[in-house]
């Protein structure tokens, strides 16, 4: 059975409906995380979970014991660690008794208190720094107070609200391996908040991707970026082109299609869901930027081939951005390698049957 | 830095030499004058520290400041939270009735209950009509009552402080003591009110420093022996004794300095601790609570409390202005518009005193105060800071010793005292620390940026101002303004040394009338004339920005 459960959450606040009857499970010493856009309900789920916000419907099961059901469980009662987007270091304490503030609570024995301080201070790196008040750290190890106050407690559940959103894109990264090792170390189960997909790519063994309320998708960073549920999951996860259309022809017992598009009358790709997948249906032939390739000279009996301009060519250091014409639509092209064809020059462009999927 | 801005700050620092520094260097120099002799030494503050008679006074008003200080903090603080954070019908109408008495002047609380709570108060009667008492309770007359009027007048300073602090402090910093296993008052105890300490403090040191200003309440109440009203008799009742007089100037620059050395103090600790701004992302009505029903009621219950006893200052004053012979009764019998009649017609004076002397300090006002704003906020001209230093100092400084050192100042040299200027420029170097108060932190607000993209754009340095910045400030300059206006209106400690038959304004004459016979359906029609005044000026604040609040922050009364 899961470590936490979700079951049927369902919070407004007032007119707008924030989670929206959702469904998880947490397993035991799992790192999940709620991926989406602001406004998307994960902070209000991720804040259901600790208790700070109280949902209209459903409930939380957390280690077999429901936090709403048999009467709401103050946050205080629940036995977690949270880590909060601004840190939330107390600037009227020092370090050392803002990390120890819980234990305290707890009426751990002050040498215990010692012992379990100074374990932290070397896990998270703040050797030293336990007589500072937070105005003399900097934002890097405020967030690092935040992370050892939060796991001092050894908590059953450890919940992160973009923990890292407030660092500079450098110490962003370092710290996103040095938590993910720590919570792994310290087999915490633990639920992860961010709008950043590099970041929950990296940091979880699970994704659950949020928009207006929903849960979209679940499943690990490569199963959500390879087989993405649909159009939103696709474009927020990685950079995707989608060419509006509609399937045409449906092939007996594959997962193959032909969909009409703007610039092409067949054109083959594959699809995920075949029921879904009829004639008719208004969809989105859809492929990666690294999955494009394109030639100097047609290659001969290939399908999904097209003649193609390029109207832009941006340079990123270790791959090339092309942005070619079909027929007035614009597709995106990842070339690993130098290209000599200048903007305005023709192309072949090969979309692979193989890596073009539907997408709703 | 421009020639100009030198020029300004020349300007100013003129006005406030001779305004501030040189009549206060009078009242320095006459505490050291020996009495009978030609002499000088520091005789006067041996004798003050050596008597046990002051020693005495001194501690009666170090004690009463602290019970002050106590009573209103075990008051404020529950109040501040209950306002601040629980989700409650009329919270407007509390917040501004529970606020009230800042904008009240402090001897309009003290005659109304007099008239309430007095011997033979409107209360006692009642109590002894139902047959509960046998002979009347002493409510007022004594350290208790002093205490009690003086906190209720002091009461919004806390509260103004703490609830403004229990708004802005960041939500995540409570959720993550709740999480970390603390609840309630544990939360409330480790890290609500310790991130609200600055707030406190800076509402906290004018509370505690209004018993060594406050001469007036503890006259009326018959306790005399505090500071500021021993100070106020010697000088005022005994000038033909030399010794007294510069005894009554030692008091005065003994109250003096230590309310200044606990501003300083106060103002240094508030500085360094303060905690906001160090996060990130507080919203901007703070954290709300939904309390329980038996929690709800019972802060409705306290709020109604404090609000009555407020509403209870206008209300007994009312009664009694349109009353006569109001005495042995526990309301009034007799209605009458006499005591109107005699105000308005027979010594309208005081009232065109009242506006004249206040409108032209406020005039002054305006135009010393955004040249200094300006000046301190927008400019690096040298000795800014010290401006602003003194000004700011200015709101600590005791009425009475502005007062009697205008009075020493401005009598033989420069004889400004003979004419009646004296007292709105009086009027004006008192309270002119609310003005910039408001000024300045309007143009905190305005993002340069938005005078820089005017100057760039061609506009002069004036040009911008009127076009650009006083547009954008106005609304605080506005309520600025208006405050001053209260205040001035209000004043009493200094312009009572001040007048002269002639020039008597509304306060005078209800200290006037309450002193001389005992005249109190007059004086009282006055206060409640007061009151109405106030009350129109303070729609007018809400009008132009619901500034109350903000406005109203800084030491009130006399």
């Amino acid at each position: 059975m899961a470590f936490i459960e979700i079951q049927h959450l369902f919070k407004r606040f007032k007119n707008v409906v924030a989670v929206n009857h959702i469904q998880l499970e947490v397993n035991k010493g799992e790192m999940l995380t709620l991926l989406g856009p602001s406004g998307c309900g994960k902070t209000t789920t991720l804040r259901c979970i600790a208790g700070l916000e109280r949902p209209e419907e459903g409930d939380i099961v957390i280690d077999g014991k429901p936090m709403l059901s048999e009467g709401f469980v103050h946050p205080s009662k629940r036995g977690i660690g949270m880590v909060f987007q601004n840190y939330a270091v107390w600037p009227h304490m020092k370090v050392f008794n803002n990390i120890v503030y819980g234990l305290k609570i707890q009426k751990i024995p002050r040498q215990t208190i010692q012992e379990k301080a100074r374990q932290v201070l070397e896990l998270t790196g703040l050797n030293g720094l336990e007589d500072r008040y937070p105005s003399q750290l900097s934002g890097g190890q405020q967030q690092r107070v935040a992370l050892a106050r939060a796991l001092v407690t050894n908590p059953k559940v450890l919940l992160l609200d973009e923990p890292l959103s407030n660092l500079d894109a450098k110490l962003r990264e370092e710290l996103r391996f040095e938590i993910k090792s720590m919570v792994r170390r310290m087999g915490i189960t633990s639920v992860y908040v961010t709008h950043d997909q590099a970041e929950a790519m990296v940091i979880s063994d699970r994704v659950a991707v949020m928009d207006s309320g929903n849960v979209v998708q679940i499943g690990t960073a490569q199963e959500i970026y390879e087989k993405p549920a649909n159009r939103f999951v696709a474009d927020f996860i990685g950079t995707m082109n989608f060419m509006s259309g509609e399937v045409v022809q449906v092939l007996q017992d594959t997962d193959a299609v032909y969909v009409r598009t703007e610039f092409s009358e067949k054109m083959l790709c594959k699809t995920s869901d075949t029921k879904a997948t009829t004639p008719g249906k208004k969809v989105y032939a859809s492929i990666r930027p690294e999955d494009v390739e394109i030639f100097t000279e047609p290659p001969q009996g290939r399908e999904n081939l097209f003649k193609c301009t390029i109207t832009h060519k941006a340079y990123l250091g270790n791959f090339l951005y092309l942005f070619v014409s079909v027929d007035g639509t614009t597709i995106r092209v990842q070339v690993p390698h130098h290209l000599p064809q200048e903007e305005g020059q023709e192309l072949y462009l090969f979309l692979n049957p193989e890596k073009c999927m539907v997408l709703f | 830095m421009s020639r100009g801005n030198v020029f300004l700050a020349a300007i100013l620092w003129l006005v406030i030499a001779f305004l501030v520094l040189y009549p206060l260097s009078f009242l320095v120099l006459e505490s050291f004058k020996i009495a009978g002799t030609d002499n000088w030494g520091i005789k006067n503050y041996l004798g003050f520290f050596l008597d046990t008679y002051y020693l005495k006074v001194f501690g009666n008003t170090l004690v009463l400041s602290s019970l002050v200080l106590l009573t209103t903090t075990l008051f404020g603080v529950p109040l501040a939270y209950i306002l601040a954070r629980y989700r409650h019908w009329g919270k407007t109408v509390f917040t501004a009735l529970i606020l009230l008495p800042i904008v009240l002047p402090a001897y309009a609380g003290v005659f109304a209950f007099i008239i309430f709570l007095g011997k033979h108060g409107t209360l006692n009667l009642l109590l002894m009509e139902a047959g509960l008492i046998k002979t009347p309770i002493n409510f007022i007359y004594g350290l208790h009552g002093l205490v009690f009027i003086q906190s209720l007048h002091m009461l919004p300073f806390i509260v103004l402080g703490l609830s403004a602090g229990f708004t802005t402090i960041d939500p995540s910093l409570e959720e993550a003591a709740e999480v970390e296993g603390a609840s309630g008052f544990r939360r409330f105890f480790t890290i609500s009110l310790p991130l609200c300490s600055p707030s406190y403090m800076a509402g906290a040191v004018i509370v505690f420093l209004w018993p060594f200003t406050d001469w007036l309440t503890p006259m009326i109440l018959g306790q005399v022996d505090f500071l500021p009203s021993v100070a106020y008799i010697n000088i005022a009742y005994h000038f033909t004794d030399m010794h007294r007089k510069y005894m009554g100037i030692v008091a005065v620059i003994i109250s003096s300095i230590v309310c200044i050395a606990i501003f300083l103090l106060v103002r240094r600790w508030v500085e360094r601790k303060k905690y906001t701004g160090l996060s990130k992302g507080t919203t901007s009505e703070g954290r709300v609570i939904e309390p329980g029903a038996l929690v709800k009621s019972g802060a409705y219950v306290y709020m109604i409390f404090i609000a009555g006893l407020v509403l209870l200052i206008p209300i007994v004053l009312g009664l009694s202005a349109f009353s006569r012979r109001w005495v042995f009764e526990p309301f009034p019998t007799y209605w009458t518009l006499e005591n109107f009649r005699l105000i308005l017609l027979e010594s309208p004076i005081l009232i065109k005193n009242s506006f004249l002397f206040s409108g032209i300090a406020l005039l002054l006002g305006i135009t010393f105060g955004l040249p200094a704003a300006y000046l301190i906020v927008r400019t690096n001209v040298p000795g800014r800071n010290a401006l602003d230093f003194v000004i700011t100092l200015m709101l600590a400084f005791p009425g009475i010793a502005v007062g009697v050192s205008y009075l020493l100042a401005f009598w033989k040299d420069i004889p400004l005292a003979t004419y009646w200027i004296i007292m709105p420029l009086a009027l004006f170097a008192r309270r002119l620390p609310y003005f910039l108060r408001m000024a300045h932190s309007s143009y905190l607000q305005l993002d340069i940026s938005l005078e820089e993209a005017s100057e760039v754009s061609g506009a002069g340095k004036i040009r911008t101002f009127f076009n650009i910045s006083l547009p954008l400030v106005i609304k605080g300059v506005l309520v600025g303004v208006v405050m001053f206006f209260i205040m001035a209106f209000q004043e009493i400690s200094t312009a009572i040394f001040l007048y002269r038959g002639g020039w008597e304004t509304l306060p005078i004459g209800i200290y006037l009338n309450w002193h001389r016979g005992m005249e109190f359906g007059i004086a009282a029609a006055m206060a409640f004339l007061m009151i109405v005044i106030t009350f129109i000026l303070l729609l007018i604040i809400s009008r132009i920005g619901g500034g109350i609040l903000k406005a109203a922050w800084g030491p009130g009364g006399t």
